[in-house]
Parts: structure tokens; C-alpha cells; sequence
């Protein structure tokens, strides 16, 4: 379908000849893998013991007996499009590793309420944290729930989840812009082109006021920046102001806490890899979060007593070799030194995403298996058309007995048949599998294009390519298994062949 | 001629079958003698046993009791592999329904016992020489113009011929035909059985032909004949 929901009227005239091309080069492919393999036949008989009857009749067999390319093209489809899907499930799921670790760093130290009266202080940690050679970078973290009002304040609606239409807290993120951008991939999320918001005018100073603000208003003093998709839900513009309410702790009220709002003004959205993250953080300074929550005004010192931090974001020089290790030695050097008690934790980002990484690494397993069965089927019919030629070649059988073949060469002769199929099927396969995994998003452009119908909507993923991922090691053991698997099916008519009894083949008229 | 000579022996050859728990005799104890280069017929009704005969002798089906002898040597008590090397060498096949592979052609059908004999590196080193004894068996059945051509795109007696050549491509001391010209017309049989009597006195050849035609028969030194399961005359002397 395209844009607006519909099919295309047809395929273009030059996107036939396109194709007319690419189906002419592959015919050239396969010829060429055909060949691949009788050559590989030629060489490997020459060091293998058995009768030159197993080569060549076996050769002439699979040649004269189109049924046999059913095996051939099932075997090659098969492992095609195993290699093909989950190479890209590889691309997705690294996709979504990269997406949901770009907000979060590499560590991720959580500074959890306790009994203590004292807040964290947020300068002594990261004195301690930035003193570990493995760690590059770290950035403070003030989290608070909050909930936003439009400017206009009559017709007021809080939401956070557009697509539910409910109600919700949205996440303030107090953070230091410098510190958050070595940290993490705050950087690029100023700079990604939004879908639906509006970028901040000047991505090195972000909660800069935007060209739209009225300094004369004079008020408010400070800015945020908010997710792409609450942006929309929100309906803002840049230089809009909205409202933020927090709940505070008040030991007076009957509840224990009560609600503060101030006025921001928006200094643009962020679009960031997480859709999560868009529809429910706002940015803004740290030190003015900090200042809101504790009741004082922008330009006043923050209290003694203010609470300046929530959680530590840390990067690593190296995470795959340091990261567990850091993550265990670092939040004993920070309880040692007094800066956090016992109640902190000190997680990798893997450990706080961990059961989302698992549920996608599931999907991904379970699509292998259930692509395995597109193999297991092909490689039943190699076994239905084996089975069908041992009853057919029975007088054959009978006649290479009477000319002095032992049953173990009536074996060869059909096993190696099945060889063929897996072979060329195998070769074939991984190749085009291969190919189209790394051209998967020139194939799917050229598609739309040729059809004009929309087969990957881009605005859905924060990629903008279908990422694909092709590793050795799934190659290699796709095209093994699919090896494996049809000689093995191979095996059996091939033993049927060889138990035949040459007297009742010969009789076969 | 003395024993010596006998090339091929067959000692009280018994063979039943088991049928539905009960053992029904096809042989009742057959002995044939065939001297080298004697061209002998083995005659009888439909249902004699002539064809299970022929499969004990030619190494094919295992005899119940009895034995045969192959140039002296006891061949059913041979492994699996010996009996195969056996018919291979020793033995050759002509078949009333010719028995050729579809896929090949005249001239590789020709080599499929060499085929079978070699592994690949071997065959290919001797491919040239061994294409070249098989197009001159072939051109001199008059087939020179039909060795590419596969089974289908033959006729009934060049099919025969080709089976013909396969069989004495190794140049085998035994040939069994088993009515190799039940399946041709008469003049097509005709040409096919002066060949065959021309390479068995060329070649000096033990020759075993099992026939329905008493004219066939003639032409053999010596006849046996086949009933129920038992040989008349298939003793030499």
C-alpha cells in the first residue's frame, strides 16, 4: 500500500526490465553453482573410494530427473530465507540493543530512598565514579514524575499516552547537558530529525530559550525540552509555555505530599531511539529540577538540604570487557567512601533492560525454529522424491547388482543424489540469502518503487534502513543443518534402495 | 575334456521359497556342467524354474542347498564383495527385456561394468582407452552412428546389441542369456543371435542360453532341459 493506504496501479515498464535483469542474473548464479558443484563432484570423487558408477549416475540422475529440483529449490528456499529473516531479526534486535542503551550509558548506578535525612551528593559521587580509569564518562540524573498543563490553564489535560488517551505522570529528567551528551546519546537525540516536534535551535546550549521566546515577557526563566511524541500529543510549538506539576513532600498535609507547578517555556523536542522515552521524558537543567522541587526560584542558590540527584549514568571505555567487573568493584569503592549506602544499586544496562532483551532474543529464537521447519519440510521432500525414484530405478538397481554392484553402492549411488540437492540447495540458498540480507533495504526501496505500495513504513522504527546483521556463525550453521538434515533424510530411501532384492528388481517389468 | 575345463557348476541346487508360513520348492536339486567355450541351452515349459536357475547361477539369488562353482571356486560361500567382483569379471548378462539404464547413453551403458569395477580417479585415467574398446564393440554391432543416443531412442534389437556389448565388454569366460531374442521379431532376433554366436565362437566363450525355441536350441552343442524344478542333461558325459 502506499501512503495513503492504497495499492499501486501497477509495476513501472523499467522496473520489469529491472527485474527481467536481476531473475537473468540469477539464472546465471545458479547455472554457476551448478557448476561449483560438479566441479566439487569431480574433485571430491577422485579422493573418495567408491565406484565411479556413484558419480556418474548419481550426476545423471539429478540431471534427467526434474522432480528432483523440487528438493533442489525447497532446500535452497529454506535456508534462503532462514539466513535472509534472521539476519534482519539480528538488524532489529541489535537495533533495539543500540535504542534502548542510547538513553540509559553503559552503568547505571540507582541511588534508591532510605532512611538517611542527608541527600546524595552528586559531586562527590561522580568524583568517585570519573576516579575509575575504565570509566569515560558519567552524568548526574535528577528523575521526578510530573504532570503537564498547556499554557491556558482552563481547558487543562494531562496526559502521557496519547494512544491509550489516559492519563499519566511523564518523567522529568534533571540533567547536566555537557555530562549527559559524553554519557549518553543525548546528543543525538537533539539532532535526529523529529517526526512530529520541532528540534531545539541550538543543539550545544539546548535549554537555551528558543527564537521564539519574548525575552521582554521576562518570564518563565527556564526551558525544557520535550519527548517528540508528547510534543505532538500536546499539540506545542516551540516557545509555547506549559505548566508542570510535581508532588513534593509535605509533612503537613493529610496526604504527606503535596503538588507544585511552575511555568517552562519548550525549548524544542528530542527525538530519541526509545518510542517510550518520546512519549513520556522532558528535559530540563538539573539544578533548576532541583530548585522547582525545593521550592526555590530559578536564579536563587539551590538549599543545602535539596535532593540533586537520582540515579548516575556511566560509560565505559570498554563495556563488552569491563562492564560486569566495574559494575560490582565501583559500588564497593562508592559504599566505601561513604558517597552511597547500602540500599544503591550499581546495574549494567543489560541487568535494568534485561527481561525486554530476553522477550527479543525469544522472538528471534522462536522465528529460527519455527523457519527450521520451512527446512525440515524441504528436506522431506527430498526424502518423498528419493523414496519415489528407489521404486522407480528398481530394475536399475537390479541391473547394477547383475553387473557387480555390492548393495553399499546402490547406497552411494542414491545418498549421493541427495548430496547433490543439499549441495547445490545449500549453496545457492546461503548465497541469495546472504545477498538479499545485506541488499534488503535497496530491495524493499526498489519494491515499493516498482509496485508503488509502502512494504516497510519507516516512520514506525527510528531506523531509517531495514537493518540486517549477517553473521558467520548463523551462516555456517543454517547451511550445515540444512546439510545434515537432507542427508540424513537422504539416508533412508538410500538404505531402502541398497536392502532390494536384485532378483524381484530384475523381475520389475 | 576334463574337469579341469568346467568353468561353471552347479552341485544338487535346491531352492524354496517361503510363502505364507509354508516352503514351496522351486529346485529340486539341479546339476549343470558348462565346459569353456561350450554353448549349451537350457529349455523348459514357463514355471520349470528356468529363471531361478539362471538368478543361483548368475549369483543373484542364494541357493537353499547345493552349490556353484565359478573356475573352481565355491562362489556362494564367497563374501558379499567376492560374489559382486565375480559377476563383474567372470559374468556376463543378456536380459529378454535388454535391462538398459534410461539415462545413459548406448556408449556409457557399454561401460558401466568398468564403471562399477573403478573408483573415479582410475576410471578417468583409463576413460580414453576404455571409450575406445567400447565404440569399437559398438561399431562392430553396427551401432557406430547410435552412441549417443539413450535406450528410448533405440530400437528392440539395437537395444539387444547394446546390451550385447555390455555384457562382453569385460570379456568374460560365462555369458547367460536369458531368451535374449524373446522380446525381438524374428528377423531382429535372427541378426541379434548370429552376433551372439559370432563373439561366443570369437571369444571362446562358456555360453548358457535359455530358450523356448527348439531351432535356437539346435544351434547349441548341448541341450538341457528343465521340469519341475529338475535338469535333464545338464551333466557333461
Amino acid at each position: 500500500m502506499n501512503e495513503t493506504g492504497e495499492f499501486g496501479a501497477g509495476m513501472r515498464p523499467e522496473a520489469l526490465l529491472e527485474l527481467a535483469l536481476a531473475l537473468g542474473g540469477f539464472a546465471l548464479f545458479a547455472a554457476l553453482v551448478v557448476g561449483l558443484a560438479y566441479l566439487i563432484m569431480r574433485v571430491l570423487f577422485l579422493a573418495v573410494p567408491a565406484p565411479a558408477v556413484v558419480r556418474f549416475l548419481s550426476w545423471r540422475y539429478l540431471i534427467h530427473r526434474p522432480t528432483n529440483l523440487i528438493g533442489v529449490v525447497g532446500i535452497f528456499l529454506g535456508v534462503g530465507a532462514l539466513i535472509m529473516i534472521l539476519s534482519i531479526m539480528t538488524g532489529f534486535l541489535d537495533q533495539t540493543r543500540k535504542s534502548m542503551r542510547g538513553s540509559l550509558s553503559d552503568l547505571m548506578l540507582i541511588l534508591r530512598a532510605s532512611d538517611r535525612r542527608r541527600p546524595f551528593d552528586a559531586e562527590k559521587i561522580l568524583e568517585v565514579v570519573r576516579a575509575d580509569p575504565r570509566v569515560a564518562a558519567a552524568s548526574a540524573h535528577l528523575s521526578w514524575p510530573c504532570f503537564i498543563t498547556r499554557q491556558g490553564g482552563n481547558s487543562m489535560f494531562m496526559l502521557s499516552d496519547p494512544q491509550l488517551s489516559r492519563n499519566a505522570f511523564v518523567q522529568l529528567a534533571g540533567i547536566d547537558v555537557d555530562d549527559e551528551k559524553s554519557a549518553t546519546e543525548f546528543h543525538a537525540s537533539l539532532v535526529r530529525p523529529p517526526i512530529y516536534g520541532e528540534s531545539v535551535a541550538d543543539p550545544r546550549n539546548p535549554f537555551a530559550p528558543p527564537p521564539e521566546y519574548d525575552a521582554t515577557v521576562g518570564m518563565p526563566r527556564a526551558s525544557v525540552i520535550v519527548g517528540d511524541q508528547l510534543f505532538d500529543a500536546h499539540r506545542l510549538r516551540r516557545g509555547d509555555f506549559i505548566t508542570l506539576i510535581i508532588p513534593v513532600r509535605d509533612e503537613q498535609s493529610e496526604y504527606g505530599f503535596a503538588a507544585k507547578e511552575r511555568e517552562f517555556v519548550v525549548a524544542g523536542s528530542f527525538r530519541s531511539s526509545e518510542n517510550e522515552m518520546d512519549l513520556e521524558r522532558v528535559y530540563l537543567d538539573r539544578g533548576q529540577l532541583a530548585r522547582f522541587m525545593a521550592g526555590a526560584n530559578e536564579d536563587d542558590p539551590l538549599p543545602a538540604k535539596a535532593t540533586s540527584v537520582s540515579q548516575v549514568l556511566i560509560k565505559l571505555h570498554d563495556y563488552e570487557r569491563d562492564g560486569d567487573a566495574t559494575a560490582e568493584e565501583l559500588l564497593d569503592k562508592l559504599r566505601d567512601s561513604g558517597v552511597v549506602d547500602g540500599n544503591c544499586l550499581l546495574v549494567t544496562w543489560e541487568q535494568f533492560r534485561g527481561s525486554l532483551l530476553g522477550a527479543i532474543e525469544n522472538e528471534r529464537v522462536l522465528l529460527g525454529i519455527m523457519l527450521s521447519l520451512v527446512l525440515l519440510v524441504a528436506c522431506f521432500t527430498v526424502f518423498a522424491i528419493l523414496s519415489m525414484m528407489v521404486s522407480e530405478k528398481r530394475r536399475d538397481i537390479g541391473i547394477l547388482t547383475a553387473l557387480g554392484a555390492t548393495p553399499r553402492l546402490s547406497l552411494l549411488v542414491f545418498l549421493a543424489i541427495g548430496f547433490w540437492d543439499a549441495l547445490i540447495g545449500a549453496i545457492l540458498g546461503a548465497c541469495t540469502g546472504v545477498v538479499l540480507a545485506i541488499k534488503i533495504d535497496g530491495i524493499e526501496r526498489w519494491l515499493s518503487d516498482a509496485l508503488d505500495v509502502q512494504i516497510f513504513n519507516r516512520a514506525v522504527y527510528i531506523f531509517d534502513t531495514i537493518p540486517s546483521v549477517v553473521e558467520v556463525l548463523p551462516v555456517t550453521a543454517i547451511v550445515l543443518g540444512a546439510f545434515l538434515c537432507t542427508l540424513l533424510f537422504a539416508a533412508i530411501p538410500a538404505w531402502r534402495a541398497a536392502s532390494l532384492d536384485p532378483v524381484d528388481a530384475l523381475r520389475n517389468e | 575334456m576334463t574337469s579341469s575345463e568346467i568353468v561353471l557348476r552347479a552341485r544338487d541346487v535346491k531352492k524354496s521359497y517361503r510363502i505364507a508360513r509354508r516352503e514351496l520348492p522351486i529346485l529340486h536339486g539341479c546339476d549343470l556342467e558348462l565346459a569353456r567355450g561350450e554353448r549349451l541351452a537350457l529349455m523348459g515349459p514357463s514355471g520349470a524354474g528356468k529363471s531361478t536357475f539362471l538368478h543361483v547361477l548368475g549369483l543373484l539369488d542364494r541357493p537353499t542347498a547345493g552349490s556353484v562353482e565359478i573356475d573352481g571356486d565355491d562362489a556362494w560361500r564367497l563374501p558379499l564383495e567376492g560374489r559382486a567382483r565375480l559377476r563383474n569379471e567372470r559374468l556376463g548378462f543378456v536380459f529378454q527385456f535388454y535391462h538398459l539404464v534410461a539415462e545413459l547413453t548406448a556408449l556409457e551403458n557399454v561401460l558401466l561394468p568398468a564403471m562399477i569395477r573403478w573408483n573415479s580417479f582410475t576410471f578417468d585415467s583409463k576413460k580414453a582407452e576404455l571409450q575406445e574398446r567400447a565404440r569399437g564393440l559398438l561399431g562392430r554391432f553396427g551401432l557406430q552412428e547410435r552412441l549417443k543416443h539413450r535406450p528410448p531412442q533405440l530400437s528392440g534389437g539395437e537395444r539387444q546389441r547394446v546390451a550385447l556389448a555390455r555384457a562382453l565388454f569385460h570379456d568374460p569366460p560365462i555369458l547367460i542369456a536369458d531368451e535374449p531374442t524373446g522380446n525381438l521379431d524374428r528377423e531382429t532376433g535372427e541378426k541379434v543371435l548370429e552376433l551372439l554366436f559370432e563373439e561366443q565362437a570369437r571369444r571362446q566363450l562358456s555360453l548358457l542360453l535359455v530358450t523356448h525355441d527348439e531351432r535356437l536350441a539346435a544351434r547349441c552343442e548341448r541341450v538341457a532341459r528343465m521340469d519341475a524344478g529338475r535338469i535333464h542333461n545338464g551333466l557333461r558325459g
